[in-house]
Parts: structure tokens; C-alpha cells; sequence
């Protein structure tokens, strides 16, 4: 599995853009352009000050290495990086550099060269109060800025940098040895072809020389006139160390990246011209500041339905739920993560568009089960599905040879949700699949997945040893499956037992009925737990357009399929985020989806989205709208399923143990307690309970009984009136967590 | 305020008087008075107050 501490190491969230990797200055170009797209000029100056030292200089100098490097080039044009520079500078409120309120400080620095590098260093330290002296061999300041460009656009710029700092300039003066100078440290940046008096540069540490106390760069070390401005501006840092605490090993480095070029997401847009041909307007800066695409490695937050719910990501999430599942803070004092730990929708896709393979759903599925060993995951977010698998393993569960059959071939396994969806959807396959091949068993339950979302580690192995144990009894038959997320179950959990779906065999032997759907056009929405059954989602679409669809496909579909909700079983710990995530997938086209995974279908179709399973379209069963089936519908449908085939396919008559009781229950409370996870055999068990035990309330002023009883860790609550013959007209059913200690 | 709900424990033939009724949840233990029969202790908990102070109660002490 894809996770650990040390993957999460790598993760590419905080690397920089490319056209910061490529600036000489390393300005933090998407927070430069963050500002200017909130038309905050002011701010953006400063930032393009700080990192610049010289922003009128270099904003008229800078080649735009950024332009090369920028993702936009190909796609309406590179962000025009100079031009917004030079906009940040005309209409910023002020361009004054900061006035530093410091105390002055006694060391003193000598800058040998009043070229644009010794100008950087000499600004930089007298801004943090230094006393500098910079000595020129000439008679005036600005080095070789003379030969590229017009002297009243330096020299203002310089002028106006220093405006409020301090420093010494000696010109005329040629400094020809070090030892004359007696000073706490020394800047020599002579320039292209200067004086380097004998030292050896680099030597061991950025800027360092072989003399201790002496710095060098600049043109001098070989640099271009950005570069030369960047060694000033970070020198002055090497010289303030070296002041401090005597050592001569500063570390810089220009800012490099990993970020990879497959995570930006590219939106062309057409460069942006300033209209008057030299600068932009304010308006104009803005629209090419928000062509930037701000490159950062965010495709986890952006697919991922967690991480962009929650806006978290993986280096986040792994300490707050580091934080939430360690014992020592397990006190309930630090459960930041509890809920979203529940949250988390099993998909893969984090992993799937991750550079790096960080599975972050791994982890939260690992943290998942130790919270829930711990006892500190909260029951009541799985309590419900948990019984729900129980109850199709066991009232629902059947485990047959067909008849007349001591071993079989083949084994259908439908999972749970296909016949709590529709039983015909079961029946009609069933009834295919003898027809092709007669030693198919049938095993209805449940894969295990309700146990795996819950963290529950010994429920879960419990189910995988019963498929085992079956699948053996039936004579370890190739399993025929008709739900991708069984499918992933089976290929995690029970390696050895060979798999094929449904769907292939439908294809391979035409076992449809004639349908055409010629004309129509729908979208196929791929379950996300066929991500990787690149071979089942071709046989769909051959399936759909073999009964006449024309397919327009999703954006998301393949590898990238996204949950439709219901993976990780996240609507009780969190019912606005599965609600969120439901109203997502349906709007990514307004075709009808076919779908083969019958939870995407009833969900979307509940949610009012026109949504086939694929059955629905080869059998001619839904029509593609919400079922209005209710969770105890969707159980009661799993008992017809069972007695349905016991009576076609093995001639049996299931006599079910049935209460003498019949709830009455009026449609919107039916509808209320479906919204609430309320099962109507509940209910009944409460009014049994208070039945037989006399244990209710009576209201006189409205004629009815209450009486509550625990189920499970539930407190689940009827009110309800007798009505004569076994009805038993219910009036209220509610329930809560918290336990009565009666 | 509405008048309370007159209910009558049907084992005990006695009307519900307030008293105090105690409950846990995830490992927190606390208190409140509520409706119960004076005879069996019976308690009732309407669905206002399950849907109201109860939730909250849950949600925050499953975030705690």
C-alpha cells in the first residue's frame, strides 16, 4: 500500500511555481500575482520591492526568464510578468521603501564597487543599520548599469531606495588592498574583470572567500545584472551571519522545484495587451494577473472529494490525524480528525492523481481501524450499515447449489445492494447465467466493504473467512460478479478466488433482450471502484451503444471515476458532505447516466438524476427514476429476493418467522424515518418490546402509546396506536445515540 | 412555553413526574431531569429535545 511518513515527506504541495524556480530573485510570484488579482497595488509593490531591491532597475533589466518556463506560453500567451511588475510600480499608492525604526548598530562593512551588486549589499545592511562605506574606484555609482540602461531610470531608483538609509560613498577611490580597510567585513564587488585581490571565491559557502570576514559577487563572480543584484541582496544576509556568530557558512540557494508539469491544470486565455502601449491599467492588470494559473501540486485537493471538502491536505491531514488516533492524546482532548477520518469515501483517487502515489485514503482507512480497536470511533457513524450487512449475510444470506448440482463452475454473487435495489435485477441474471452455464451456485451477502469503511477489523475478517468458507463448500467456482466495489473486495481480500463480471459474460453470449435505445444519448458514469477495470468499463460501453446509445462521455470517468457518494458509507457521519458530493456527480452533464454499480444508481436517481444501470437498459427493469425505496424497502426487498429464488430455482417455499404484528405507517413518516437510517422492523421490535413487557406511556390527549428500547448501541423511540387485528398504527418513530441508564 | 405533555405509565398507573436522569455516551457520563414515572422510573424523551439539546450533545461530544 502507497502510504507512509515518509511518502508524505515528498508531497509536492509547498513546491514553488516554475517561473518562481526560474526568477533570479525567486520572488514569490503566485503571491505577487494573489495581490494583483485583488487589485491590491500597494501590497504587490512591496512584495516585488522586497525581493527585488531595485524594483524600477529590474523591472526595466529582467529578460522574463518566467516566460519560458510558463505553462500559459502554449495557451493564449506566457502571464506578461515584466508588464505587471511595472504596473505594480505605477500604480502603487506609494512607491517609498520602508522606513525601519532600528537602533543603529556599531559593526561597520565596506563595499568595494558601486556597481548594482555593492549598491544591493550596501542598501540591504544599511537598511538593518549598519554602518557601510562604499568605495568607488570612479567618480559616480551605477557600474555597468550605464552601458544597458538610460541613467535617469537607475539612478532615480537607486536614489529613491536609499531614500531614508545611510551610507558612506567614497569615489574616486580605488581600493587595492585589503589590508588597508579596517572593517568588521567586506563586500568586494568590483565587477566584470575587477579587482578580486588574490581571494578565491565560493570558497566552502555562498559568497564566502578564502579570507575570513570577506564576501564577494556579483559581475566579479561572474554573474548577469539580475544575478548580480541577487548576490548583493543575499550577501548582505552571508555578512550579517558572519557579524553574529562568526562563521562564514550562510546558506542560500536559488529556489528550485519538483513540481511536475502533468498537475497544472491549463485554462488558455488570451494575453493581455496594455492599451496605451506601455502600461497597463489597473483593470488590465488585474484581467492578466488572473490568467495566471498560480502552478502549484494541488490535484489531490482537487479531485480528491475529502481533501477538497475539508480543504486539507496530505501533510495536514496526516498530523491532525496523527494527533487524533495517538493514545497519549486520546483523552478526548484532540479528535481534530475524528470526523473527517470517518469521511472518507474509500475511492483512491488522491492516490490516483498523486505525482508522488501518496494514498491518503490508505492512511485514513489504517487510522480508521486503530481508532476503532481504540474504542474511540464514534459507533453510531457505521452502527447502521454494520447491521445492514449482518442482516444480508444472515435473514437475507443463501448459499445454494443449483439443483441436481454437487459442485459448481461458477458462482453468481451479486452483493448486497443489487437485489435491495430491484430483486429482478438478481433473478433475471441468475436466470441468464443457467442458461449458458447450468453448474452456477448463487450466494447472496454481503462483501465485506460495509466492515472494511468501518475500520472493523475482526467483523471484516469474519466475512472473508465465510465467502471462503462458501466459495469452497460450492466447489470453488469462478465467482461472477455484478458490483465493481464486490470486485475490488474480492481482488483485495480473497486473491484466490477467480473473478469475472457479469457484464463480460452478457456481452459474450448477446444474453439481452431486445431493447433499442437508438437515437438516445446518455453519458457512462464509471463507479469509482472500477478505476482500474479498464476492461469492464469498454464491455459497458459496448453493452450501452450495442442497445443504441450514442455516449457522450464524462469528464470524469476511466481511472479518474469519482464516488458517487456512497463509498466509505459517509452519509451518517457526515450527511452535508455526502450531500455535497451527490449534487457534484450528477451535474457533470445533463445526459442521463448509465452506470453498473446499483448505488450510484439509486442515489443519483433519488437526487433526480435520469440514471440507468446497465441491467435496467439489457433486461428492460427501470426506467432510470428514483425507486423511492426507503432503507427498510431496500431490506424487505432482500427477503422477496430470497424467497423468489428459493421458489423459482429450487422449488422451495421460504416460510419466514413473521411478527403477529403489522405496522401501519403513513408515507411521510415512512419518508422521515428512511432520511433518519430508521428501519420499520425496528420500530416494530419497539412496540413488540413494550407490548410484551408493558413498559409505554399512555397520552390521553392523543390516544397513543410511547415507549423506547436499545438496539444495538441505538435508542430508538415509537409512538404508535393499537387499531385492532395486528395493526399497529405508528404515529412518531425516533431514535438517539446517547445511552439511558435506566 | 407549551404545557407539558400529561403521560401516564401504563404499568405503574402513575403520571410522569421530572426527575433526574442520568446517560453516556462514547465515555462521557452526565445528567438531566426529564419526564419519568415516580413508580418504574420509566423516562420519556421527546422528539424535540432528541432533535434539539440531544443532537448537539452528540455531535459535540463525537468532535470532542
Amino acid at each position: 500500500m502507497a502510504f507512509s511518513h515518509e511518502l508524505v515527506a515528498e508531497c509536492l504541495q509547498f513546491e514553488q511555481a516554475f517561473c518562481t524556480a526560474a526568477c533570479p530573485f525567486s520572488l514569490d510570484i503566485r503571491d505577487f500575482i494573489g495581490k494583483l488579482q485583488q487589485g491590491r497595488f500597494n501590497i504587490a509593490y512591496k512584495t516585488y520591492q522586497n525581493a527585488t531591491g531595485f524594483p524600477g532597475i529590474v523591472s526595466a533589466l529582467c529578460p522574463e526568464p518566467c516566460q519560458a518556463v510558463c505553462p500559459m506560453k502554449d495557451a493564449g500567451g506566457a502571464i506578461s510578468l515584466k508588464a505587471l511588475e511595472k504596473a505594480a510600480i505605477a500604480h502603487a499608492r506609494s512607491t517609498d521603501p520602508d522606513r525601519y525604526n532600528v537602533p543603529p548598530k556599531e559593526k561597520r562593512i565596506a563595499v568595494i564597487g558601486a556597481g548594482i551588486s555593492g549598491l544591493a549589499c550596501a542598501l540591504r545592511l544599511a537598511s538593518r543599520k549598519y554602518r557601510v562605506t562604499v568605495f568607488e574606484k570612479s567618480e559616480r555609482i551605477g557600474g555597468h548599469l550605464y552601458e544597458l540602461l538610460p541613467e535617469e531610470i537607475f539612478l532615480t531608483d537607486i536614489a529613491l531606495q536609499f531614500k531614508f538609509e545611510q551610507y558612506s560613498l567614497v569615489t574616486n577611490t580605488e581600493i587595492t588592498n585589503l589590508e588597508d580597510l579596517s572593517f568588521d567585513a567586506i563586500y568586494v564587488a568590483t565587477g566584470k574583470g575587477g579587482r578580486s585581490f588574490g581571494l578565491t571565491l565560493g570558497a566552502g559557502a555562498p559568497f564566502a572567500t578564502s579570507h575570513p570576514g570577506v564576501f564577494a559577487g556579483g559581475s566579479l563572480a561572474g554573474a548577469d545584472s539580475m544575478t548580480a543584484i541577487v548576490h548583493g541582496l543575499n550577501a548582505a544576509n552571508a555578512i550579517e551571519t558572519w557579524l553574529k556568530i562568526g562563521s562564514m557558512h550562510h546558506s542560500w540557494a536559488p529556489v528550485t522545484t519538483k513540481l511536475p508539469h502533468e498537475v497544472v491544470r491549463i485554462l488558455p486565455s488570451e494575453l493581455i495587451h496594455p492599451s496605451n502601449g506601455s502600461i497597463y491599467s489597473k483593470e488590465e492588470a488585474i484581467g492578466e494577473s488572473k490568467r495566471c494559473l498560480k502552478c502549484c501540486c494541488d490535484a489531490c485537493n482537487f479531485h480528491s472529494p475529502l481533501m477538497s471538502y475539508f480543504r486539507k491536505f496530505p501533510k495536514r491531514i496526516t498530523e491532525e490525524v496523527q494527533v487524533t488516533i495517538t493514545p497519549s492524546s486520546l483523552d478526548g482532548a484532540a479528535k481534530l480528525a475524528t470526523r473527517y477520518i470517518s469521511a472518507c469515501m474509500h475511492c483512491g483517487l488522491c492516490r490516483e492523481v498523486c505525482p508522488k502515489d501518496i494514498d491518503t485514503g490508505e492512511f485514513l482507512l489504517q487510522s480508521h481501524r486503530t481508532m476503532r480497536r481504540l474504542g474511540q470511533m464514534p459507533w453510531a457513524f457505521h452502527e447502521f450499515y454494520l447491521r445492514d450487512m449482518a442482516f444480508s449475510m444472515g435473514e437475507a444470506g443463501l448459499a445454494r447449489l443449483p439443483d441436481g448440482c454437487e459442485t459448481s463452475r461458477y458462482l453468481f454473487f451479486p452483493g448486497c445492494q443489487l437485489g435491495a435495489s430491484n430483486p429482478e435485477y438478481v433473478i433475471q441474471s441468475y436466470r441468464f447465467l443457467l442458461t449458458h452455464f447450468t453448474d452456477t451456485s448463487l450466494l447472496l451477502g454481503c462483501c465485506g466493504a460495509p466492515a472494511e469503511w468501518a475500520g472493523e477489523e475482526a467483523g471484516h475478517a469474519e466475512v472473508i473467512a465465510r465467502i471462503y468458507n462458501q466459495w469452497e463448500d460450492l466447489g470453488r467456482p469462478v465467482a461472477i460478479l455484478a458490483c465493481p466495489s464486490c470486485a475490488h473486495m474480492f481482488r483485495k481480500y480473497l486473491p484466490e478466488i477467480p473473478v469475472e463480471f457479469l457484464y463480460s459474460i452478457l456481452q459474450e453470449k448477446q444474453g439481452w433482450r431486445e431493447a433499442s435505445f437508438s437515437g438516445s444519448t446518455a453519458s457512462v458514469y464509471d463507479p469509482c471502484t472500477s478505476r482500474h477495470e479498464p476492461l469492464l468499463q469498454d464491455t459497458i460501453r459496448k453493452l450501452a451503444t450495442g442497445a443504441g446509445f450514442a455516449l457522450d462521455p464524462l469528464p470524469m470517468e476511466g481511472r479518474m471515476a469519482e464516488c458517487c457518494s456512497y463509498g466509505g458509507q459517509v452519509a451518517i457521519a457526515h450527511p452535508p458532505y455526502a450531500e455535497n458530493m451527490i449534487a457534484k456527480r450528477i451535474g457533470q452533464k445533463n445526459t442521463p447516466y448509465i452506470t453498473y454499480c446499483s448505488n450510484c444508481r439509486d442515489i443519483f436517481a433519488a437526487a433526480g438524476k435520469e440514471t440507468f444501470h446497465i441491467l435496467d437498459i439489457l433486461f428492460g427493469i427501470g426506467n432510470g427514476r428514483d425507486n423511492g425505496l426507503s432503507v427498510s424497502d431496500r431490506q424487505r426487498n432482500r427477503l422477496e429476493l430470497k424467497k423468489r429464488v428459493l421458489t423459482e430455482f429450487w422449488n422451495e417455499e421460504w416460510n419466514r418467522m413473521e411478527s403477529d404484528k403489522k405496522l401501519v405507517i403513513p408515507k411521510d413518516l415512512q419518508e422521515k424515518l428512511h432520511k433518519n437510517h430508521i428501519l420499520e422492523s425496528d420500530l416494530l421490535d419497539v412496540v413488540e418490546y413494550c407490548e410484551r413487557s408493558g413498559k409505554k406511556l399512555y397520552d390521553p390527549d392523543r390516544n397513543s402509546y410511547t415507549g423506547h428500547r436499545q438496539i444495538g448501541h441505538m435508542t430508538f423511540w415509537v409512538e404508535y396506536r393499537l387499531a385492532g387485528e395486528g395493526r399497529v398504527e405508528l404515529v412518531n418513530g425516533y431514535c438517539h445515540r446517547l445511552k439511558i441508564e435506566e | 412555553m407549551a404545557e407539558p405533555k400529561k403521560l401516564i405509565c401504563v404499568s405503574c398507573n402513575r403520571e410522569l413526574e421530572m426527575k433526574k436522569t442520568d446517560f453516556t455516551y462514547l465515555g462521557h457520563s452526565f445528567f438531566t431531569d426529564l419526564p419519568r414515572c415516580p413508580g418504574c422510573g420509566t423516562v420519556y424523551i421527546s422528539e424535540e429535545l432528541v432533535k434539539g439539546r440531544i443532537s448537539d450533545v452528540e455531535m459535540q461530544l463525537e468532535d470532542k
